[in-house]
């Protein structure tokens, strides 16, 4: 009995594997299918909003772009753009998985099936769009002289765990979807929030240099586990210097935490999808 | 012991809410400060059966007896709240209203989507495809949305790939009835095919015609609880009396339409 059991168990995952892998690549082909653009408007996005911040902050405010250390970068745009391009894996790879098991309520009254691949799906679709991105970026600053593929290894991780992050709370945001049909609507607004809680369009240096953010306050903003994503991501593309070790425990916390909160969650509310939906 | 039979279905039960306010945002969960109104609903009590490895095997009742919700307890769908199912190999299932399907796909993405849910490697799924496309029939529209397809193409490739996938245990919810009558019959051969090669077949149907040719035993289900299970033939007959007498007794006016009697014809059964 055990033994079948622990079986089919193993069956499951090697089936939920592949259909990972399946639904992943259909979502990435039918995401720019009707455009004819296609796939350029993974680069146009963020250059659209590259473009725009840059004029905003250096025409109209007058900002002097933050300087690069080692690599003596001073340039907004690629300061921007460092840490655009994760926020903006956070904010879609959120937003599809927090849909996912809603929109596919007709395959889950159906089939059985693994039922955590249908967020997983998303935020990987979403994750691919990224790696691409950041190839695209690593390229065009060898262009301007730096070598960035020596941080690649680094770069790496710091993409699987802030899949991970992602995931957790897509997990979660997906289940709860089911139950209450306006999370997406609320998600949107914290991600509005989120966004300037982050250090995107600015550097965490302008939070620290402020007289007004005290002690207490600046607790608060190193306990959003994005700081410390966009801070990695800066170091890597904009600095390229290695994230610290202290940014990474960080990261893997925030990772280990959000994907077992995230699955306990799923696993609950699993199980009465088809009666819900 | 679990060798020879294909499904066990132990004391199962199974609740549903029955929402008569149903809140489905935050917004009005906080502001009524519940989930809404519910009274809770048996949909199966206590229910037990033994279906035989390479075996068919007819559930039948009347409308919202629970036939669906059990056959998705079988399919692991549904979780019951008491009991167990057990099922032995792998599953294929085509509930009620046509296989899960997304509208939005052709024909050809959905037998890929589908078969990557039921576990099938592409490579096998390619070799299979012109197989499963033929035996639906519907090779001219393959490459259309499915939700542009009738009820009947629609019905026709889910079965297709249902039975393409060479489940242990198959699952059919009432859905052959859309299919015209070459593909019934079609269907008819497959399933002994199917059942010769070791398969096990779970049907549900209102068809006793169907239940008759179809199936070796039944289980007859009344108001979620197992009313008799055993060979088809008897429980068919069984089920056909009960609804005979229900109608002598609670339509005195011959004139007054039966709710229940036009599903089933209480004519003779037909011979084996
Ligand atoms: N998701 C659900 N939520 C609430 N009630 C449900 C749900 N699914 C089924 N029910 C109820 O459970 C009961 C049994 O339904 P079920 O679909 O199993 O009936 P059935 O025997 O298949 O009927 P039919 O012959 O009409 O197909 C019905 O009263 C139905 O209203
Ligand atoms: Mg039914």
């Amino acid at each position: 009995m055990n033994k079948v059991a622990s079986n089919t168990r193993a069956k499951d995952f090697a089936a939920a594997r592949s259909l990972l892998i399946n639904l992943t690549l259909r979502e990435n082909r039918s995401k720019y299918k009707r455009s004819t653009l296609g796939w350029a408007w993974s680069m146009v996005n963020p250059l659209a909003t590259m473009l725009i911040f840059t004029f905003v902050f250096l025409y109209v405010f007058g900002v002097d772009p933050p300087l690069g250390s080692p690599s003596g970068l001073k340039n907004f745009g690629f300061f921007l753009i460092s840490g655009l391009l994760p926020w903006n894996f956070l904010s879609a790879g959120l937003t599809a998985a927090t849909g996912s098991v809603v929109a596919n309520a007709g395959l889950i009254k159906k089939v059985y099936f693994t039922r955590a691949v249908l967020p997983a799906a998303s935020v990987l679709s979403w994750n691919t769009n990224l790696l691409i991105e950041l190839g695209v970026l690593s390229v065009a600053l060898i262009f301007v002289g730096q070598f960035v593929f020596v941080y690649l290894p680094a770069a790496l991780v710091v993409i699987v765990l802030q899949m991970f992050f992602v995931l957790g709370i897509g997990l979660c945001l997906g289940a709860l979807n089911v139950y209450f049909r306006d999370i997406e609507h609320f998600l949107q607004i914290l991600l509005l929030l989120w966004f300037y809680a982050t250090p995107i369009i600015y550097p965490t240096s302008l939070v620290f240099s402020n007289p007004r953010i005290t002690g207490p306050l600046k607790t608060v903003y190193l306990l959003n586990p994005m700081v410390h994503f966009s801070e990695a991501y800066r170091d890597i593309f904009y600095n390229l210097r290695s994230p610290s070790p202290s940014t990474f425990f960080y990261m893997a916390v925030s990772a280990l935490i959000s994907m077992t909160f995230g699955l306990w969650v799923f696993r609950k509310l699993e199980a009465k999808f088809a009666e819900e939906l | 012991m679990s060798d020879q039979n294909a499904v066990i279905v132990e004391n199962v039960s199974k609740k549903f809410r029955i929402y008569h306010e149903r809140n489905q945002s935050i917004k009005q969960m906080v502001l009524r400060r519940s989930r809404g109104v519910y009274e809770e609903f048996w949909a199966l009590k206590d229910v037990s059966l033994t279906i035989p490895v390479a075996s068919s095997y007819g559930l039948i009742g009347e409308n919202g007896s629970g036939k669906s919700t059990l056959l998705k307890c079988m399919a692991k769908i549904l979780v019951p709240d008491e009991g167990s199912v057990v099922v032995n190999g792998s599953i294929s299932a085509l509930l009620e209203l046509g296989a899960g399907f997304h509208p939005e796909l052709s024909g050809r993405e959905n037998v890929f989507l589908n078969g990557a849910i039921l576990g099938i490697s592409s490579k096998e799924l390619n070799r299979k495809f012109d197989e499963i496309v033929a035996f639906s029939g519907i090779e001219r529209f393959i490459d259309t949305p499915v939700k542009n397809y009738s009820s009947g193409m629609y019905v026709r490739l889910g079965f297709s790939i249902a039975i393409n996938v060479s489940p242990d245990v198959l699952l059919v919810d009432e859905v052959l009835a859309v299919g015209d009558a070459e593909f019934q019959m079609r269907c008819a051969d497959k399933f002994t095919e199917l059942k010769g090669s070791g398969c096990t077949i779970v049907v549900v149907s209102h068809s006793m015609e169907m239940v008759q040719s179809l199936c070796d035993s039944a289980a007859w289900l009344e108001h979620g609880s197992l009313k008799m299970s055993g060979p088809a033939d008897q429980v068919i007959r069984g089920y056909l009396d009960h609804v005979a007498h229900n109608r002598e007794a609670t339509a005195p006016a011959p004139a007054a339409p039966d709710p229940v009697a036009p599903i089933v014809p209480d004519t003779a059964v037909p011979a084996p």
